[in-house]
């Protein structure tokens, strides 16, 4: 029961600091560019859509809260929609009253946040304490089922995804994501990494060419991948792999970082 | 009052619209989303992502390495925070929610440093610092580098991808539950069908549907 009261407490602290940001964020992207802003597109399209209307973005909300239960059910995950979806769709729906226009509640960053608080504070604490409240056992059952599946999905499906997303995209990500996924398999143990680096060089040149960011880019990888492959030993491997003696300086470098 | 009556000055000087705000507003978001994966990390309830991406760091607490997730969600957060800048709308699924929440706990819990993720108030402070430096950033690249940089790096493709391995994990939960047990595996098809007839997602459908005849037949 205690357990229970803690997680209440911490869920309606978060939500309403969640709830806050995301308020306010949403009504500055009616500003945007003039006001910078946080949210997503797909955001201000969908609200848009309900236009104003009061139950549209009350149910529009409730369909992906259905959603977001669920998810927290089964894997404790709230979703992204908690943020993109149900905090500024019902914080509009608890502004809007007889009269208001959108202007003054859906657009007002102050309304909005002060909205969004109580919505994210609401509904986070809802989705937690529900969630945390299902019998250990079917927690289990739902954490064993997830677990391999999440261990096929991170090992076997995401990097082929990410890796044929790469070669889709133009052939300089189609060749950095395979020189990077490679090696980003043989030194982290997972090619994702290395794939969506390439991705980032690949489409950061073909945008704006081998300017001062992409080159930045491009050493801040290198760099990284060395460091690993040193820090994980993977060069004093590759020398034995190949029937060669690992030089003392080599060896002795290690030894000085790693005793 | 419309937005067009907004004069110049108020989106300069006014709290709730001017530039200077702006990390004051995502540093309580990130704030509230670093919080969110303390919570994950302690009750396995409360990160505010989908299931196949907190799944990501699932994995690394599992043992997986966190070396997928941390490069995910940075990589991500790089991506966002320069977008935002020239954009005008910094996109919190990308950066706060995928680069704070996932990416860099996971870069965090990669080199064994657990305090922020295992106190609530450490968290909270993390959080916030973390989203002062992305506000900043943020405003930077608006100030200082419009029309300098054109490019979004290709967070479209990563967007793309990474929605469609969000796809896989329903197929993949219900193969998982039908190798743990026959009636397990049964409630997580039906599950699953009956999500998908309602145009829910099936990786939702699936998980419950185990967890449902889970309770009668444990594995």
């Amino acid at each position: 029961m205690g357990g229970i009261v803690v997680i209440l407490i911490k869920s309606l602290i978060i939500g309403a600091i969640v709830g806050f940001g995301v308020g306010a964020g949403a009504a500055r992207m009616f500003h945007a560019p003039k006001s910078q802003s946080m949210g997503a597109f797909r955001t201000i399209g969908e609200m848009n859509a309900c236009a104003g209307d009061r139950a549209s973005h009350f149910s529009f909300g409730l369909g992906f809260f259905f959603n977001a239960w669920a998810s927290a059910v089964g894997a404790g995950a709230l979703t992204q929609d908690v943020d993109h979806r149900i905090i500024p769709n019902w914080s509009v729906a608890v502004l809007l009253r007889k009269g208001k226009t959108i202007e003054e509640t859906m657009h007002n960053p102050f309304k909005m946040s002060i909205a969004g608080a109580i919505v994210g504070a609401i509904v986070v604490a809802f989705l937690s304490t529900t969630t945390a409240s299902i019998p250990e056992g079917l927690r289990n059952v739902a954490l064993e089922v997830l677990a391999p599946a999440a261990d096929w999905l991170i090992n076997m499906a995401m990097p082929v995804i990410f890796w044929l997303a790469a070669l889709d995209a133009g052939k300089r990500s189609g060749f950095w994501g395979t020189i990077f996924g490679g090696l980003a398999h043989i030194i982290m143990g997972n090619a994702v990494p290395g794939v969506v680096l390439g991705i980032l060089v690949g489409k950061g040149v073909d945008d704006s060419g081998w300017n001062n960011i992409t080159k930045i880019l491009m050493t801040a990888i290198i760099v990284l991948f060395i460091l690993s492959a040193f820090f994980r030993g993977i060069d004093i491997e590759l020398i034995e792999s190949l029937n060669l003696t690992v030089p003392n300086w080599l060896q002795g470098l290690h030894n000085l970082i790693n005793p | 009052m419309t937005d067009g009556q907004l004069s110049d000055a108020m989106y300069k000087k006014s709290f709730w619209f001017a530039d200077w705000s702006f990390p004051i507003f995502v540093a309580l978001l990130s704030s509230g989303i670093f919080a969110g994966t303390h919570m994950y990390y302690v009750y396995k309830v409360g990160a505010f992502n989908e299931v196949a991406i907190v799944a990501l760091l699932e994995a690394g607490m599992q043992g997986s390495g966190y070396g997928a997730a941390a490069a995910f969600g940075a990589s991500f957060l790089f991506a966002r925070i320069l977008e935002g800048g020239l954009v005008g709308v910094l996109d919190i699924g990308g950066s706060i929610l995928t680069g704070v929440g996932i990416g860099i706990p996971a870069l965090l819990l990669g080199a064994g440093i657990v305090l922020p993720l295992e106190n609530f108030f450490v968290s909270l402070i993390t959080g916030l610092l973390i989203g002062v430096v992305i506000g900043y950033v943020v405003i930077g690249i608006k100030k200082f580098t419009v029309g300098k940089a054109n490019s979004t790096f290709g967070s479209d493709v990563m967007m793309g991808a990474g929605n469609s391995s969000g796809r896989f994990l329903g197929p993949l939960i219900i193969i998982s539950a039908a190798t743990a047990s026959i009636p397990v595996g049964l409630g997580s098809l039906l599950g699953g069908a009956f999500f998908y007839l309602w145009n829910k997602p099936v990786a939702g459908g699936a998980i419950l549907g185990a967890m449902a005849i889970g309770a009668f037949f444990p594995i």
